[in-house]
């Protein structure tokens, strides 16, 4: 069993991790974003051990012990991340997340599942473009996060698309999505737009570039300079990787 | 005049507003005008004063309120000394103090002065010199009561340089939040658990503003030389502490940080406010706290209130190193 005890909890110890190899040219924003707390990751990225939570918990403290984004995707999963959470697992993060399902479910069966997740998850993050039934889900109240769409869904993308989500369930949190807001908008008008409408409901960010078919890759240099600013209005909330550090944010293994 | 500063400031500059902290104020300043008027018909010592404190000053009172007040006396320690307690509570109507006798008693202005940081500064005189300082407000002798407040920030300020954090007055408000908290895990042992849901409610939120109120102040006084430092914190602290944190978010410009904070404590206002909620939270023993979704909804609100507090704190390069300096050692 994983003595948590021993792994990095906590700024400091997860610093120790992802210190970076400076890029003196870009020193401020990387040291910047690299050293955001509270930090971790979506066990989306470890596609390996997907269905074994046991070991996506312990991958995803490899890299921070501190935030975790438990990744549903596929309706074929949340069961068994309900029976994995339901057995009471000794976790050690602050902040807990889940992402539920975008494919492959029933949104009955879906809203009656998230509905039995544990109070320790704080964040119950979906897609606003696969609710069907937008009112089915108010029974999640204030742990219901809505993350805003890229450019391949056909909604939840723009402010006035995701206003029309809120005013359907007025409690429910924003998931502010940068790359996805930069597909929409390199400009990055449409992300502080986002933020300027729903910065009282934000709880927390997903962060990581995209590539030319919209999927999450680590951050790249550009980005983290293109994204700086407005994530420099969103320090208070924990930020989840999609992708894999950045590898300058990582130290070298010997 | 539109009040740019403070929470109403936030609201103008943010277009957000924050409904429960504004109808809390509101009901606040009716009772204390209530107050004030019964008062003024009375004949006490010209050196007393009546000062409340808790949700008084905080201004958020909601109808299950506590009444947490003193009779402050600034003059020398007697035993005809007037109004006593009892004259107090009766204009007041107060409720009875809490148990542990901290409230509702005749305080000497000297106690405070004299005993900071000796043998004899109890938790109790601790407490009341912090209250006084950081968050009260009087319904009679108001003089009174500025001047006290004035001289203690005197006393503090004995000693200290320009363009730094007084740290003998930082020491005693980070000495007192912790005392706070320890205070509260031996309480709820003294209590067996009683009323457990709402204590530990309210130090999640109420009695950071408590703190945080103080210490952004505090931490600001890196702005003046020794010789303007007495007026700055006199007038700081005179406001009341949602203010003074607002003030420091907008100073610092955090504005998003600064919304979802005050959002937070907004609603947990609102849940105050509901006398259902309110004796939920009061019933809830610490067993059962895992299976209370309004606890849970608490818990994520005291979350959010410290995140955005952290935030400006930690992440502000004007603020960081003032926090690195100066509050851990």
């Amino acid at each position: 069993m994983t003595d948590w005890s021993t792994l990095a909890v906590g700024r400091n110890q997860y610093l120790c991790q992802i210190t970076a190899t400076l890029d003196i040219t870009s020193f401020d924003h990387v040291s910047g974003l690299a050293s955001h707390h509270p930090l971790g990751v979506s066990t989306g990225i470890f596609a390996d051990d997907r269905g074994s939570w046991r070991q996506l918990v312990d991958d995803a403290c490899g890299i921070s012990s501190y935030v975790v984004e438990l990744s549903a995707l596929s309706g074929d999963e949340l069961p068994g991340l309900i029976s994995y959470l339901r057995s009471e697992p000794a976790l050690p993060f602050r902040y807990l997340s889940v992402h539920g399902p975008a494919k492959n479910f029933d949104e009955g069966i879906v809203v009656e599942q998230l509905g039995e997740l544990p109070l320790a998850v704080r964040s119950v993050v979906l897609h606003p473009d696969v609710m069907s039934d937008i009112a089915a889900y108010r029974g999640l109240g204030t742990r219901l996060v809505i993350e805003n769409m890229d450019g391949r869904k056909k909604t939840g993308r723009t402010v006035e698309e995701l206003a029309s989500v809120f005013e359907e369930l007025p409690e429910a949190g924003f998931c502010f999505d940068v790359a996805h807001a930069w597909s929409i908008d390199p400009t990055m008008e449409l992300a502080h737009a986002l933020l300027d409408q729903f910065r009282a409901k934000l709880r927390h960010v997903h962060l990581s570039s995209l590539d030319s078919n919209d999927h999450h890759v680590p951050l790249r240099g550009d980005d983290e300079q293109l994204f700086a600013e407005v994530l420099g209005r969103c320090t208070d909330v924990p930020w989840v990787l999609e992708a894999m550090p950045p590898t300058k944010w990582m130290s070298h293994r010997s | 005049m539109t009040e740019a500063t403070g929470v109403a400031g936030l609201e103008i500059v943010s277009g957000t507003r924050f409904v429960h902290i504004e109808d809390c104020r509101v009901r606040t300043e009716e009772r204390l005008e209530q107050r004030r008027q019964r008062f003024a018909s009375q004949l006490f010592d010209e050196d007393s004063a009546v000062v409340l404190t808790g949700s008084w000053g905080r201004r958020e009172m909601s109808s299950e309120s506590d009444d947490d007040y003193m009779v402050l006396f600034a003059g020398k320690r007697r035993r005809d000394a007037r109004p006593t307690v009892t004259e107090a509570a009766g204009v007041l109507e107060a409720k009875a103090p809490g148990r542990e006798a901290v409230f509702g008693k005749q305080v000497w202005l000297g106690d405070l002065l004299r005993k900071i940081g000796r043998d004899q500064d109890t938790n109790a005189n601790l407490t009341r010199r912090m209250l006084l300082l950081l968050e009260s407000v009087s319904v009679s002798g108001a003089e009174v009561h500025t001047r006290a407040r004035r001289r203690l920030l005197e006393e503090y300020l004995r000693s200290h340089k320009d363009y730094r954090p007084p740290r003998f007055l930082l020491n005693d408000v980070v000495r007192y939040w912790r005392t706070i908290a320890v205070d509260f895990e031996s309480k709820m042992r003294d209590r067996k658990g009683q009323g457990w849901g709402l204590r530990n409610a309210k130090l999640r939120l109420s009695r950071k503003v408590l703190f945080a109120g103080g210490l952004l102040p505090v931490l600001e006084c890196h702005r003046y030389p020794a010789s303007g430092m007495l007026d700055y914190l006199d007038a700081a602290l005179a406001r009341r502490p949602l203010d003074r944190i607002a003030d420091a978010f907008m100073t610092h410009r955090a504005i998003d940080p600064a919304i979802r904070t005050l959002t937070a404590y907004d609603e947990f206002l609102g849940i105050l406010s509901d006398p259902e909620k309110r004796r939920h939270l009061d019933a809830l023993e610490i067993q059962h706290g895992g299976e209370s979704p309004l606890f849970a909804r608490v818990v994520e609100l005291g979350r959010d209130f410290e995140a955005g507090l952290l935030a400006l704190l930690f992440d502000d390069p004007a603020l960081q190193r003032w926090v690195r300096d100066y509050l851990i050692f």
